[in-house]
């Protein structure tokens, strides 16, 4: 049951994956010493389909669902749920992207739908603050109208709050499985070596990033 | 594994036929293998080779296509039933097989969830790897009140088969002396988690006849010589199993079986052979062979052997009987008892409780435990005050909720992102996993005119939880709350769920064993009452569920069933 799509890509994500693919490899170093490790990977795919690539370009084209100005909008969002701090953030990894690739493969249309309204409904009550869209707003006032929306308050309502804490799944989503999330955010370890239940917790140290995933 | 293990048209005659390659096809043929029996080994799917196969494994979920969902018109079209197991996902979508290609009905009012694994490993490759002995109580329990047969089999005749399958496999596991739940050969168990630990000592204290203890795994937590010389690791606890596991460190038949039996000379495998039926000689009352649709090209061929061993899943080694019609036999093969097809069971998952832990704040886990914890079935005596009959073991765990959990919580910005990144609040739940009562009602039966793209009839199932069951779930539910409460947890909530028989994968019953052939297709030995040389060593023997994960006793049992079997050979009675 091989999957044919896997090879093709495979040399463009060697770099990537180097550091991955080390430590699989010292893993069966350490516990053969060193026998036939050759037999043991010959063959191995550790490879890679075809992944959402994130991009660093200007938005410069329509995406899947939504369209250029949507996504420049989306960006702008996943800039203040999760900004840059001294890691990157949402809209540096290009979770807009993600979110509408995602989204289009793995989602309904009443999905995609929710969240196009969502869209619509932020540059609406930015209209009525007298701006002519969101990103237009100052950092302030941005933030301020997206806390309404997270709480449920001023001008929303809960309908349209449950919506925007889907949104915020799908921003968390794309930024906590994408690699400076999980590996940079987050604490990431492909090959732990063996299970420990008890390590010391050093308050505000960060969490595994495949807790809910691989647990 | 040698090109040449592989065949397509062979007029040989094999020595020993094992028609599939899961836990129990992998074991007989290993067995017979290693008696000097050459064998042949049927798969109806594709050949999945251990490692080079493996194509979702070590891949971080960034570099996954969809980051391991699956695509929306696949799942619609292709996968509908399939992507109700926990494990469906991009890395195991083609494990799982296109349910397209594979239709069954159920009665109108009736839901079964079949999910399949139809390539070479079959279910060895997606199994939880959950491995526990049967006790006495449990082959006690029909004759004691009465629902289902007797089991033919008593520990005593089973447990050093146990030890047999154990030792090689490797069984991770903790020594408990339960009276309801016998120890196996173990290897270390893996470690619980401090929390975990206050709650079973808390528990202890309050119900110290309900012990909580480590759950018992098929996982090398710590190899012996044998599993080193297998070519098997140690696991490295990335509990990603199903994407496949190079290091071995988890029982399949990829790391475990199938190369023991192809070291010996004595294998080949027929893959992509759907197996449609069993050729039958009335004049010597014996099963000469198999026919075989060819999985791709629909072409024909059969296969002969001096023995078949049927071990092709529960359901699909009775539909492999039922579709064997002969004059002797209009409703089956091996089915003068009338009972084939009957007594269908699962598991019933219907119970679901949890709670927060307060405090354990410096404390945190590394790696991820391919396991739970359990709670063994407390139950094990019969007691007509309870208000239902039999009952139910309970998998338990603790968490720390990490940014999955911590998502849906209100803000935005720095402050948000600096909080969800922590580890939160400590949480334990309990999952009920029931036994099923064996019911002539429940059943799987041949549909009288559809038929899938092979030409085999259809399954229909007829199959529901019983009052029992559910008085039973709604029994672990409320003993779920109270436990959890007792030993300390807040904001306990639990409830008795509502779903449909089938994905607990458990699918037991339908060619039960028996003393009786009146009442029962096998005897006590796997072995056809009615046609000596035809055995089934798959779930599809047992006489009862039990609550315990049963695919340990699918192991134990194709194992002492292929040795009875060679002693029966050699004396020619077969």
């Amino acid at each position: 049951m091989k999957n044919d799509n896997e090879s093709t890509t495979a040399s463009a994500s060697i770099r990537t994956n180097e550091k991955s693919r080390r430590h699989f490899l010292k893993g069966f170093t350490t516990m053969l010493g060193g026998v036939a490790v050759g037999s043991l990977v010959t063959g191995n795919a550790i490879s890679v389909a075809m992944a959402y690539v994130p991009s660093n370009e200007k938005i410069l084209t329509d995406g899947k669902i939504f369209n250029k100005n949507q996504l420049v909008l989306l960006k702008q969002i996943c800039s203040i749920v999760i900004p840059k701090t001294d890691t990157l953030g949402a809209a540096e990894v290009d979770t807009h992207g993600f979110i509408d690739n995602q989204l289009y493969h793995c989602h309904t249309k009443e999905d995609h739908n929710k969240v196009l309204a969502l869209l619509t409904l932020i540059d609406s009550r930015a209209k009525q603050q007298g701006s002519n869209s969101f990103i237009k707003l100052t950092a302030k006032q941005q933030f301020q109208l997206l806390t309404e929306l997270d709480l449920g308050e001023h001008s929303f309502d809960q309908i349209q709050r449950a919506d925007f804490k889907l949104l915020k799944q799908y921003i968390c989503f794309g930024y906590y499985t994408s690699e400076v999330g999980a590996t940079q955010e987050l604490r990431y370890d492909p090959v732990p070596g063996g299970f420990k239940g008890s390590i010391p917790y050093i308050k505000s140290a960060p969490t595994w990033a495949t807790r809910g995933l691989f647990n | 594994m040698k090109e040449q293990v592989y065949i397509n048209k062979s007029s040989e005659v094999y020595d020993a036929i094992v028609i599939g390659s899961g836990i129990s096809g992998g074991w007989a043929a290993k067995e017979f293998c290693e008696r000097g029996y050459k064998t042949l080994m049927i798969e109806r799917g594709g050949v999945v080779e251990h490692r080079k196969d493996y194509s979702g494994e070590n891949k971080p979920l960034w570099k996954q296509e969809l980051r391991g969902k699956v695509e929306n018109i696949l799942v619609d079209q292709q996968h509908n039933i399939q992507k109700q197991c926990y494990a469906f996902g991009n890395a195991t979508k083609k494990l799982f097989g296109n349910d397209r290609d594979l239709p069954y009905t159920t009665k109108p009012g009736t839901q079964f969830s079949w999910i399949r694994g139809n390539m070479l490993g079959g279910k060895s490759l997606l199994w939880h790897r959950q491995t526990y002995r049967l006790g006495e109580y449990d082959f006690n329990a029909n004759k004691l009140d009465g629902h289902g047969n007797d089991w033919p089999i008593r520990t005593k005749d089973i447990e050093k088969w146990y030890s047999h399958v154990e030792i090689h496999a490797g069984i991770s596991g903790s020594k408990e002396n339960l009276p309801n739940l016998p120890d196996s050969e173990f290897l270390p168990p893996f470690e619980m988690m401090a929390s975990e630990k206050a709650i079973k000592s808390k528990l202890a204290e309050l119900y110290p006849e309900r012990p909580l203890i480590m759950g018992r795994t098929a996982h090398l937590t710590k190899p012996s010589e044998l599993h080193i010389s297998q070519g098997r690791v140690q696991c490295q606890a990335r509990n990603e199993c199903h994407a496949g596991c190079s290091y071995g460190a988890y029982f399949s038949t990829q790391s475990s079986t199938l190369p023991a039996a192809a070291k010996t000379g004595n294998l080949h495998i027929a893959p992509n052979s759907v197996v449609h039926s069993l050729i039958y000689d009335e004049k010597t009352n014996r099963v000469k062979g198999v026919r075989v649709i060819d999985n791709d090209d629909l072409s024909e061929r059969e296969y002969f052997a001096k023995v078949i061993f049927v071990c092709a899943s529960t359901i699909g080694s009775t539909q492999i009987l039922m579709n064997s019609t002969s004059k002797k036999f209009p409703n089956g093969i091996a089915n003068s008892s009338g009972v084939l097809g009957h007594y269908l069971m699962d598991h019933n998952y219907n119970s679901v409780a949890s709670g927060d832990i307060d405090g354990f704040e410096n404390e945190y886990y590394s790696g991820r435990r391919p396991s739970g914890l359990m709670m063994p079935n407390f139950y094990y005596k019969p007691d007509p005050k309870r208000g239902f009959l039999r009952g139910y073991a309970l998998g338990a765990s603790a968490y720390r909720e990490g940014w999955d959990s911590q998502q849906h919580q209100d803000g935005l910005g720095v402050e948000y992102k600096n909080k969800i990144k922590q580890a939160g609040k400590w949480r334990f739940g309990l999952y009920a996993q029931g036994e099923m009562l064996p019911r002539f009602e429940n059943q799987m039966r041949l549909h009288p005119t559809l038929k899938d793209k092979w030409g085999i009839p259809q399954i229909e199932f007829d199959v529901r939880f019983s009052e029992n069951e559910k008085l039973m779930m709604e029994d672990a539910a409320e003993q779920s709350i109270k436990m959890l409460k007792a030993a300390g947890l807040k904001n306990v909530s639990g409830h008795p769920t509502n779903g449909p028989p089938g994905l607990a994968i458990h699918e037991l019953g339908t060619a039960r064993m028996g003393r009786d052939p009146k009442t029962s297709i096998l005897n006590g030995f796997n072995q056809s009452h009615d046609i000596p040389n035809l055995f089934v060593t798959d779930g599809a023997s047992f006489c009862s569920s039990a609550v315990q994960n049963p695919s340990l006793t699918f192991m134990a049992l194709t194992a002492r069933a292929v040795d009875y079997a060679v002693k029966e050979f050699a004396a020619k009675r077969i």
